[in-house]
C-alpha cells in the first residue's frame, strides 16, 4: 500500500493529536521510525491531488511537528511504494539526513515576497525622463501602439523600483539570517526570498521588514509569510543542486 | 502598502498565508529520490496566486491612461494614483482589465474552492487546461505580464 509521505524527523516522534492528514476522509498520521530518524506518513489517498483541503493538511502536519523538534518537510506530494522502502532510505542516508536536521534545528523559514506599487506612479513619471518622452508621444500621437508603449515603460519602471528597494531590504534582513536562498519565480512576484531564521530571532525579522516596508511603501509592497516550515533549507547535501 | 505578518505556528496557517506559500510547499522540500512523486492534477493552476491580475495590454493601457492624467505640474500629493485609476473607471479599456482580473479570478478560485472556508470545495479536474506550462519555464512575456492587487 502506497503511502505519503510529511517529511523526516528524529525518533521517537511524539505525533501532535487531532492532526489531519491528506486525503478525504483523512488516513490517521503514523511514524516509522529507522534508525535515529523516523518518516511520517498516512496512507497515501487514491487520487491525490493539490486540493487545498490537502495542501493545508500537509503545511499543519509540518507546522505541528516542527514544534516538536526539528523536521525536514517533504514537497506537496511525495508518495512511497510502501514502509519497507521508506526504511530502506532513512536508513541508507541517514548521516545526510541527520546533517540536514542539524541545520535548520531551531530555525524557521521566513518567506519575503515583493511586488509593484502603483502608488509609486507619480513619483516614478516626475525622475524618469524616458517615461516623461513616451508620455509625450502618447499625448502628441494618441493611439495603441504610443499608449502600450507607455504602459509597459510604466510596468518596467514600476519592476525597478520596487526591486531595487527589496534588494535593500533584503541586505538589511541578511544578518539575521543564517541562510538566505531565492525561492521559485512567482508570477506577479519581483522577488521571492526565504530566510533560515532562527527561532528567537523572528520578532526581530518581522520590526526589521515592518520598518522597512514603512520606510518604502512606495516602491514596494512586502509579504512576509511564517514561521513555517523550511521548505527551501530541507535539500541534503547530494540533492542541493536538484 | 501592506505587510502582512502572519501566524505563529501554534496557529494554523489562515488560506491567504497558504496561497502566499505556496511555490514553496510545491516546489522546496526534499523529494526522497527513490519515492514517487505522483503527478498532481491541477497541481499548475495552484501556483497562480488568486490575487494576481495578468496584467498584459489591459494594464499597458490603464498605466498610459492613468499616466496621462498625472499633472506633472502640481504637487504630487494632491491627487492619488487610486483616484486617477478610480476617474477612469467609465473606460471600456479599464473594464476590460477588470473583466479579465475578474476572469482569472473566477477560474482560479474554482481551482482552488476559494470562499468555502471549510474546505469542502467541489471538484475542478476539467481546468487542468488552463496551464500548461510551469509558470517558472518562461511563461512571463512582454505582454503578458502580471502584477498583483495590493489589496486582500
Amino acid at each position: 500500500m502506497s503511502i505519503y509521505v510529511y517529511g523526516v524527523t528524529r525518533a521517537p516522534v511524539d505525533l501532535p493529536a487531532g492532526l489531519r492528514g491528506v486525503g478525504d476522509p483523512p488516513s490517521p498520521l503514523r511514524a516509522l521510525a529507522a534508525g535515529s530518524l523516523a518518516a511520517v506518513v498516512s496512507a497515501a489517498p487514491e487520487r491525490l491531488r493539490a486540493r487545498r483541503r490537502d495542501l493545508h493538511a500537509h503545511q499543519n502536519v509540518l507546522l505541528a511537528l516542527a514544534e516538536e523538534g526539528p523536521v525536514l518537510p517533504s514537497r506537496f506530494g511525495v508518495v512511497a511504494a510502501d514502509a519497507e522502502s521508506v526504511d530502506a532510505r532513512l536508513r541508507a542516508e541517514q548521516d545526510s539526513y541527520e546533517a540536514a536536521l542539524d541545520r535548520v534545528a531551531g530555525r524557521v523559514e521566513m518567506n519575503l515576497k515583493a511586488l509593484t506599487v502603483e502608488s509609486g506612479l507619480n513619483d516614478l513619471l516626475r525622475q524618469d525622463p524616458r517615461l516623461q518622452r513616451f508620455r509625450q508621444e502618447a499625448r502628441r500621437q494618441p493611439g495603441y501602439e504610443t499608449s502600450i508603449r507607455l504602459g509597459e515603460a510604466v510596468m518596467a519602471g514600476l519592476t525597478r523600483r520596487a526591486r531595487a528597494a527589496v534588494d535593500e531590504g533584503v541586505t538589511a534582513l541578511t544578518p539575521l539570517a543564517a541562510e538566505v536562498q531565492p525561492g521559485p519565480e512567482v508570477e506577479g512576484c519581483v522577488r521571492n526570498t526565504s530566510f533560515l531564521v532562527a527561532a528567537d530571532q523572528v520578532p526581530e525579522f518581522r520590526r526589521v521588514v515592518e520598518e522597512f516596508a514603512s520606510r518604502h511603501s512606495g516602491e514596494v509592497e512586502l509579504r512576509v509569510t511564517g514561521p513555517l516550515p523550511c521548505y527551501s533549507f530541507a535539500a541534503l547535501p547530494a540533492a542541493a543542486g536538484a | 502598502m501592506t505587510v502582512i505578518t502572519t501566524d505563529e505556528v501554534v496557529c494554523p496557517p489562515r488560506a491567504g498565508t497558504l496561497y502566499d506559500v505556496l511555490d514553496l510547499i510545491l516546489d522546496r522540500g526534499i523529494v526522497i529520490d527513490v519515492f514517487l512523486r505522483v503527478s498532481l492534477v491541477g497541481i499548475e493552476i495552484l501556483k497562480i496566486d488568486a490575487r494576481i491580475v495578468v496584467a498584459s495590454v489591459d494594464t499597458y493601457l490603464r498605466f498610459a491612461e492613468a499616466c496621462n492624467r498625472v499633472d506633472l505640474e502640481r504637487d504630487s500629493q494632491s491627487r492619488t494614483v487610486p483616484e486617477l485609476f478610480g476617474g477612469a473607471s467609465s473606460g471600456a479599456r479599464k473594464a476590460g482589465a477588470k473583466k479579465a482580473a475578474h476572469a482569472v479570478g473566477q477560474k482560479v478560485k474554482g481551482a482552488l474552492g476559494v470562499g468555502d472556508e471549510d474546505g469542502e470545495e467541489e471538484d475542478s479536474e476539467e481546468e487542468p487546461e488552463e496551464k500548461p506550462s510551469r509558470s517558472r519555464s518562461g511563461a512571463r512575456t512582454s505582454t503578458s505580464r502580471t502584477r498583483a492587487k495590493t489589496s486582500r
